[in-house]
Order: structure tokens, then sequence, then C-alpha cells
């Protein structure tokens, strides 16, 4: 949103740098991701990596709503479990002529669950995004509780209910050993990391050219002032609803990956604490900034990772350790000094975030080097 | 606020409104509800009362959330944690300092309007006049909060304290045996709802904190203090919050994840009801509370008359207060007393 | 306009021979609504038990540049929110260029040639002065609503964005973020955005308000800049009597939600309901 330089002629057009810096970021942040999270130094495992992507598409998606479009979804999971579960079920049983397992059964799976969250996430923002925001927040809570619900409840044996959908529900073309995924295709074998890091880039370019489109700024204008849109000639909730949708879409495909990277369907993805986690994910990384949920994402689950596998914080991190604490008592509670974090950046900054608070110390040291070298 | 109106206009204005298709509507409930109480009388009492008592405890917490949402513009998400902690901390009193009941019932509301105070005061307060939406952010980040620290003092799982002995019989009810106890929860909250109800609606005290909100200024002007009334509204918002959890803690237990279960079902009552009128989330309170006990006894009888097993539908009580919800915002987008403008 | 006529004196405008006889309002506007660029027709707006309106006709001749005054309350924001739809009138009906527009969403209006400019700066406080110019270029070009996915916004509606802003002389800040410029120039922008939609009437709340006298004399000949450059329809609510009556062709005065008078500002200034409705109404705000 604020992704516009100020540092150019009057009126021209932003340097190529300026365009297309965000696919240049999101290039190097696949590339560089993992070499760094799965160093020994850091985590030292490789599925952590792939996660991240994964959340950081379904918190960007999530964040088309909540950054651009203005519209606080409190039920994102829902969407999530339109990716996770309609693959899931069909691999798992086959369709109508499909076999179960078979790669085409899962593709069509994947196609008819991002057609699916389309039409509801439609059919929802036309029933909703007149209502004003607050009932925006609190209807999609409730609709995502009602699936939740639905789902527990193993409708037709299909969902697994609470133990969710554990056995079977690969597709052919993945191959399981010893914990590490891969994709076998035509012949190749690709590192689930990388076939992750494909869609993570597609799904992102898609969702930064729909940012960038006349279309995406005239959600932005929603989102900033929502009675001068209007009075404008905007037609605002056409343009609510259609966020809603696409919204729905990017998350659901975040969705499919998360259902191959766990192996099945877990019923706490469609849960309201999935939903929280996603609130909270893109709040602390920055709702303004296209990279914002991608920093907040990254930040949480390594935080996460980091704070409840590690107990003991030694300094330095070499063989001669001078300093070790035990914290394993308090960080079993890290979520209350993260709650606490996130109000405090909702009352000083709820738009900013880390990656907000990151750029006003970049652009405030780059004026102190130009200081120093006049 | 449409709760200067008196309670009965505004309920002879909603039923005023009647259509044919709300008329049927109505007709196929009360044969539904009587083809029930008929086939299973027993049960039909028990659920009955179960759905008071749920549904009373559901108006106590609601009722502070409406109070705060109506008067104030803020969406309290820790309301839920708020009643959680009601309960925590009458398991607090009875267990670990062996108190009896009777102070736990009156040291917990106490406790829970402190805690309150403090949430009012430190964060709250920066939120009046701000979005709407910051504030919900803002005491959602307060709810794990506090969330995380009883996950601490009193871990992951539930805790329940003994039932005081001389509730724990039960009453003869003709068809059915009821728990003394739960007779008690509905006498103890249909006291404190009315006794809010008419602080608010009836009082100086009530008048001038709402009178606060249509022109602050004003009001300062004439005297009252409204940052300390607001403050005081809160107390009792929190504080009736925690009676609920006090009197729900003795016979169900409670654990953390109370807190975002019940602030859900709290919204879904103050949709219903109307965002802005404390009477809409009395009824609406009730309303689902009964809809989520009475319905699945409704479906079985109606399998049984109708001999389709399908019909009763396993577990369809979990997502009445939604289904009711959608049902009511698709008819009555601003719920069922709510104002046109609250909250857009 | 064959209404028109010679009947724009106040008071005697009863006299054209419109068919309505229902209670008439005081004065009849000097063009029928019907057949103005922009007419009102017995318009109400009530909120609660304030009548902010109150059976209010009006027309507004093309080409004109009609100021809107009276007193604080008079219903002269209330009146363009019900023109431009961001209100619903209660009674009433509203008309452009000859067709009635009383039911159409307030999205459309920009689309059919009338826009606004609002009494309190309205803008989109993150953007750049040339983002907010060209966000309305392009929603004026492709319709309220356009799922136009597949360019960069670098392609839309830049060139007469810009344009735009040398128009209304927002050149030097056309990268400045709306949130930081000054009041004047936060004001101008709100013209230049009216002005994007590239409308045929023009309604403008205040344009000149907390401006100084410099800065105030010249927006007010902006606005009488456009008007003759493009051939537009303006109408006014201005408090700055200088600027009212240097640049409008004709005044209607507004108190307690009824048209009092309309007339050209000579006239105005000599007429005696005028200057009771303005002294009556400095006395109640004493």
């Amino acid at each position: 949103m604020s992704g516009e330089s100020t540092d150019r002629a009057t009126g021209g057009l932003p340097s190529m740098f300026e365009r297309y810096k965000i696919p240049l970021g999101l290039v190097v942040l696949v590339v560089a991701l993992r070499p760094l999270i799965t160093s020994e130094m850091v985590l030292g495992y490789n599925a952590i990596a792939s996660k991240m992507l994964i959340m950081m598409l379904f918190v960007a998606g999530f964040n088309l709503l909540f950054g651009y479009t203005g519209l606080l979804s409190f039920g994102h999971a829902m969407f999530l479990g339109f990716g996770i579960y309609i693959p899931a079920i069909l691999v798992l049983n086959g369709a109508w002529v499909l076999p179960a397992g078979g790669n085409i059964t899962f593709l069509v799976g994947v196609i008819l669950a991002l057609a699916a969250v389309a039409v509801y996430g439609y059919l929802l923002g036309t029933l909703i995004v007149g209502m004003g925001e607050i009932y925006f927040a609190l209807l999609t809570l409730a609709f995502s509780q009602a699936i939740y619900f639905i789902v527990l409840r193993n409708p037709g044996e299909l969902t697994g209910g609470s133990n969710g959908l554990t056995q079977g529900t690969l597709p052919d073309f993945v191959e399981q050993t010893r914990g590490e995924i891969a994709i076998e295709a035509f012949g190749l074998s690709l590192d689930w990391y990388w076939a992750v890091a494909v869609v993570f880039l597609l799904g992102m370019l898609a969702l930064w050219q729909i940012v960038r489109s006349p279309f995406g700024r005239s959600l932005v204008a929603v989102s900033e002032n929502e009675q001068l849109a209007r009075a404008m000639g905007v037609d605002t909730t056409s343009y609510k609803i259609w966020s809603v949708t696409f919204s729905g879409v990017f998350s659901a495909l975040a969705g499919v990956l998360l259902m191959i990277q766990n192996s099945g369907a877990a019923i706490e993805n469609l849960s309201v604490f999935t939903s929280g986690d996603t609130v909270l994910m893109a709040v602390l990384g920055g709702v303004n900034y296209f990279f914002g949920p991608v920093v907040g994402a990254f930040s949480w689950l390594f935080v996460e990772d980091f704070l409840t596998n590690f107990e003991l914080w030694q300094f330095p991190l070499s063989e001669v350790t001078f300093v070790t604490v035990d914290l394993s008592d308090i960080l079993v509670y890290w979520q209350f000094l993260l709650g606490a974090l996130f109000v405090v950046v909702v009352l000083t900054a709820p738009e900013e975030g880390i990656w907000g608070y990151i750029r006003s110390v970049a652009s405030w040291l780059r004026k102190r080097m130009q200081q120093v070298r006049a | 606020m449409s709760s200067t109106l008196d309670a009965r206009t505004r309920m002879q204005r909603l039923l005023s409104e009647r259509s044919p298709a709300a008329l049927l509507g109505a007709l196929a409930g009360v044969l539904l509800l009587g083809n029930a109480a008929v086939q299973k009388p027993g049960l039909f009492i028990d659920q009955a009362i179960g759905g008071l008592v749920y549904g009373m405890i559901l108006v106590m917490i609601s009722l502070g959330l409406a109070l705060v949402l109506g008067l104030m513009g803020v969406v309290n998400f820790a309301h839920g944690a708020l009643f959680m902690l009601g309960g925590y901390f009458t398991y607090a009193t009875m267990a670990s300092y062996g108190l009896p009941f009777w102070a736990a019932l009156l040291i917990a509301p106490i406790g829970v309007g402190i805690v309150g105070i403090v949430i009012e005061v430190v964060v709250l307060r920066r939120l009046y006049g701000k979005e709407p939406i910051i504030g919900l952010l803002a005491t959602f980040g307060l709810t794990l909060m506090i969330e995380e620290a009883a996950r601490f003092v009193w871990g992951a799982s539930a805790v329940q304290p003994a039932k005081p002995e001389f509730l724990t019989g039960g009453t003869d009810l003709i068809v059915t045996q009821v728990g003394t106890y739960r007779l008690f929860t509905v006498a103890v909250s249909t006291i404190s709802v009315a006794g809010v109800y008419y602080l608010i609606t009836k009082t100086d005290f009530g008048l001038s904190v709402r009178a606060g909100v249509q022109d602050g200024e004003m009001t300062e002007f004439v005297g009252v203090n409204l940052p300390l009334r607001f403050t005081a509204m809160f107390f009792l918002g929190s504080a009736i919050a925690g009676l609920g959890g006090a009197l729900r803690v003795v016979e169900f237990g409670i654990d953390p994840g109370a807190a975002e279960e019940f602030v859900l079902l709290a919204f879904v009552v103050v949709v219903i009801g109307g965002v802005g009128s404390i009477f809409g989330s009395v009824l609406a309170g009730l309303l689902v509370g009964w809809a989520q006990f009475l319905v699945p006894v409704v479906l079985s009888a109606l399998a049984i008359v109708t001999g389709v097993s399908a019909i009763n539908v396993q577990g369809i009580s979990d997502i009445i207060p939604f289904l009711v919800m959608i049902v009511v915002l698709l008819i009555r987008p601003r719920g069922l007393f709510g104002e046109e403008g609250l909250l857009e | 306009m064959s209404h028109a006529n010679e009947t724009d004196e106040v008071g005697h405008a009863k006299s054209t021979d419109r068919g309505h006889d229902q209670e008439p309002s005081p004065i009849e506007p000097a063009v029928a609504p019907s057949s103005a660029v922009l007419g009102v027709h017995e318009m109400t707006r009530t909120f609660g038990e304030v009548l902010a309106v109150d059976t209010l006709s009006l027309g507004i001749e093309a080409g004109e540049l009609r100021a809107v005054i009276g007193p604080n309350g008079a219903g002269k924001t209330t009146l363009f929110n019900c023109i431009m739809g961001a209100l619903n009138p209660t009674e009433g009906s509203v008309y452009l260029n000859g067709s009635e527009i009383t039911g159409d969403a307030e999205e459309q209006r920009p689309h059919k040639g009338m826009a606004r400019s609002f009494q309190s700066n309205q803008l989109f406080a993150d953007q750049t002065v040339l983002e907010n110019i060209r966000l309305v270029v392009q929603t004026a070009r492709q319709g309220a609503f356009s799922m136009d996915l597949f360019r960069s916004h670098y392609s839309v509606g830049r060139e007469r964005a810009i344009e735009i802003a040398d128009d209304v002389g927002l050149t030097a800040d056309l990268d400045a973020e709306a949130k930081n410029l000054p009041h004047g120039e936060q004001r101008r922008l709100g013209i230049a955005m009216a002005l994007a939609t590239d409308p045929d009437v023009l309604l403008l709340d205040e344009p000149t308000s907390g401006m100084s006298p410099a800065a105030t004399a010249e927006t007010a000949s902006l606005i009488k800049e456009v008007r003759d450059d493009r051939g537009l329809t303006v109408v006014l609510i201005e408090h700055d009597m200088d600027v009212v009556l240097s640049i409008s062709d004709r005044i209607t005065v507004l108190n307690r939600g009824e048209v009092i008078a309309t007339d050209s500002p000579d006239a105005i200034q000599g007429n005696q309901a005028v200057q009771d409705a303005y002294l009556g109404g400095m006395r109640e705000e004493i």
C-alpha cells in the first residue's frame, strides 16, 4: 500500500527496481530460506522451511482481504480447510470413474476445491460484506465455527471427525521416505521444498499482480476510505465480494500444500485457533505491506519452533559456552509474551508491524548514511 | 440506545411486524415443540431446564459484552476470558483456600471485576473513539494473555471444585428430577440479570453513562465524572460475567479454551439480539440456550413420528447457535432489536 | 429550460405553469426540476423528528454556477448528500438531465455525470496525490466495477491524472502523500478528484473553508475557470460571501430546510427575507 517510492522525479514512473522489487524479493526469499533456516545453527530440520512458505502464502491470501480491502476475517481457517479436505477426501475415496489415490483424482480434487471455495467465498461475501466490518469479523468466525463442527461430526464418514484423515490422502506422485517428501513425476524427482517453492512463487506473484492491477488499487481505495470511494463511483460492495473470493482461493491453495505437507487432514487446521493465529501473524508482520504476512508467518513459526524446542539458551552458540540459561519454564508460555507484544503493536501502530518497523529503521539508516557522506 | 424504549413496546413493535411467513414459522415451531413435549415429556422438561440454565449463563456473559459494545463502541473479545477467570477464581477460592461456596460467589465476581477495571484503564481507554476493529484486535491479544496466564497457574486441563452439599440433591418436578443446583443457577442469574438491567435502564447511573455516550462534553459539563462511570460500567459487565463463570464451574468445570468458546457464543447472542440492545441480548441468550437444548429433542421426536431416522441429526446442538444467527441475520440483518447505523 | 422564462424573481415564481398543486413550497425554483440539468423536486429528509430538508425544489440550468447559502443547520449538506445518493431522501425526487435518478446507487451517479467534493477533507490519506486522482480517473474510465487484473495500474489514467493535477495547481505535490498536504491543498485535491470523474455537474461543499484569504480568492477563480473551460454546471455551498457574490450566477438561500429565495447576487443582497433569515439565525446562535 505504501509501496510507492518517494525518491523519484515528480509524476515520473518509478524505476524498474522499484516496480519489480517484490518479485525479486520473493525469489531471493525462496532461494535463501531453506539453507538459512535448516542450518544446524538455527532450527536444523527440513520440514519447517516448506511449512513456512505455505503459511506465508496463506497469510498473504488473508491479507489481501484485511490489509488491502480493510475486511478482517476472523474465520479464515475455513478457506484453508477447503484446500485441505476436498482433495484429501477425493484421493482417499476416489470420485465417480476416477480411482482412489490417482494423480488425476488429486488434480480434479484441487480444481474442485478451488472452484468450491470461490463459489463459497462469493456467496458468503454477498451475504455479509454489506453489514459493516465488525459484523464481517464475527460472521466469518461464526461460519468458520459452523464448518468446523460439521467436519468434526464426520458426515458420511468422509472427514474423519476429530481424528482427521491420516492415511491414503496423498496422490501417487508424492513419495515419502523417512519423513521426507518428494514429488515423482515424468521420471523426475523434485524435492518437496522446491515443489512448494514453485507453487508459493506462482501464488505470491498472482497476488502481487492483483495488488498492483487497477482492480487491486480499487481494493485499496475501498479500505482507505469507503465513503469517498463510493462517492467517486467505486462499487465498493462488488470489490469487497471479489476480494473475499480471491482471498479464499489463495488460502485454499495453501491448504492443498498443507495437506501434502502434513500427509493428511487435521481438524486443528480448521479451528478458531488457526484463524486467530492468522490474524496474529498478519498484524505482527504488518498488514500495510505486501511482505508483512511473509515476515509475520516467518517470525511466528520461527519463534514457535525455536522457543518450544530449545529449552537451553546458550551464549555464544559455539563449542565453548559461557552462559547457559534454562528457559524451559518460561518459554512454554511464550504465547503470553506474544499476546502482550500483539497488544502493544495494535495500540501503537496497528498497520505497521515488524516489517513496518524494519522499513522505518532502514530508511532512518539510509538518511543517516547520506548525511554522513555529505 | 434502544433500551430507552420500554421493553414491552419493543416486543409489541417486533410482533406487529409479523408476516404470514413468520406466523407460519411460529405455528410450525409450536407444533414441533408440542410434539416433542408429548413424545418425551421427561426429556423435554429436562432439556428445557438445561437450556434455561445454559441460556442464563450466556445472558450473563452477553450482557457485559453488549454493554461495552453498545455504550462504548468497543468490541471486547476478552470478555470470554473474564468469564473463564470467574470460574478459575471460584475454583481457587474453594479448592485452594478452602473457603465456602458462598464466599466464592462473592469473591470471584469482584476479583473478575477488578481484572476488568485493569483492562479498561490500561487498554480499552485508549480505544474509545478508534475504529472498532482495533478494539477487537487488541482485546483478542488480551484474551491470549489471560488464557496463557490461566494455563500457567491452573494447567491446561479442566478443573472443577466440589459442589456445595446443600445443592447436590435433586428436586422433583413430577415428570422428571432436576438438579437443585440448576434451579439455584437459574435463580441467581435471573436476580443478577434483572438487577443489572434495572441499573442500566432505570437508574441515574445508567442514564448518565448513556447520556455520556450521546454527548460526552455536555455530560461532563453537567458534572458527571464520565471516565469513572465508564470504568464502573465495565466493572459491572466484568463482574456479572465472572458470576456466570462461578456458577458454571461448579457444575461443568472450566478450562482455558472456555475463553474463546464463550466469547464467540456471546457474540452470537449479541448479534442475534441486535447490537445496542440490552433487552435483545437477554432474549437472544435464552433463545440460543433453548434452541441448543431443545432442537435435538424436537428432531428426535419428529423422527419417531415420521419414522425417518435421518431427521435425528447427531450432534447438531453445536452448530445451532450459528444456524440461528445466520437465519436471524438473513431475515433481520440488524438482529432482533438492533439499531440502524451501529457498527457500520 | 422553457419554464425558466422571466420568472426567476423571488416571489413571482409561483406564476410558472407547473402542474403541481400539492402544498407548494413557498419559493418555486427558477427552472423546473424535471427540465433542468440538475433538478430536485419536493424533497424532504428527516432525521428522527428533525426535519433537515423540507419539501424543497430546485432547478439548475446548464452551465450555471449556483451558490447555495444559508445559516448553519439550514440543510445544505443534507441536500447535497440526498442529491448524490449518500443519503436517501425521505420523500421527493432528483433529476439529472431530465431523467429521474432518485433510486440510483450512490456509486452510479458519478458515472452519470455528477461529482462532489466533501465539506471535510475526504481523501485516500496514505496514497500520493497522483494516486488519489488516478484512482478516480481509472474508476471513471472503467466503470463502477471492473475486473481489470492483468495490467499494472501505472498504465491506466496516469497522464490524465497529471493533467488534472496541473489544472488545479498540484503539480509540485504529485508524489506527496495526501495526508501530508497542507489543508488548502487537500481541499484542492478534493476538487481535482471530483473533476477526475469528468462530470457535467459539479457539487462543491465549502471548497474554501479554512483557507487564507489569498488561497480563498485563488480557489474561487479556479472554480470559475474550470466552469468556463469545461462548460460545467457548478453547485456550490459556501460561507464566504465574497466568493459567493463574485463568482455565482444565481444564489439559492436555504433556511430550516426550505428555499427562501433564489436570485441573482445583486437581488439577493437586497432581499428582506434573506436578511431576516440570516439575522434570525445569528440571534439563535447567540
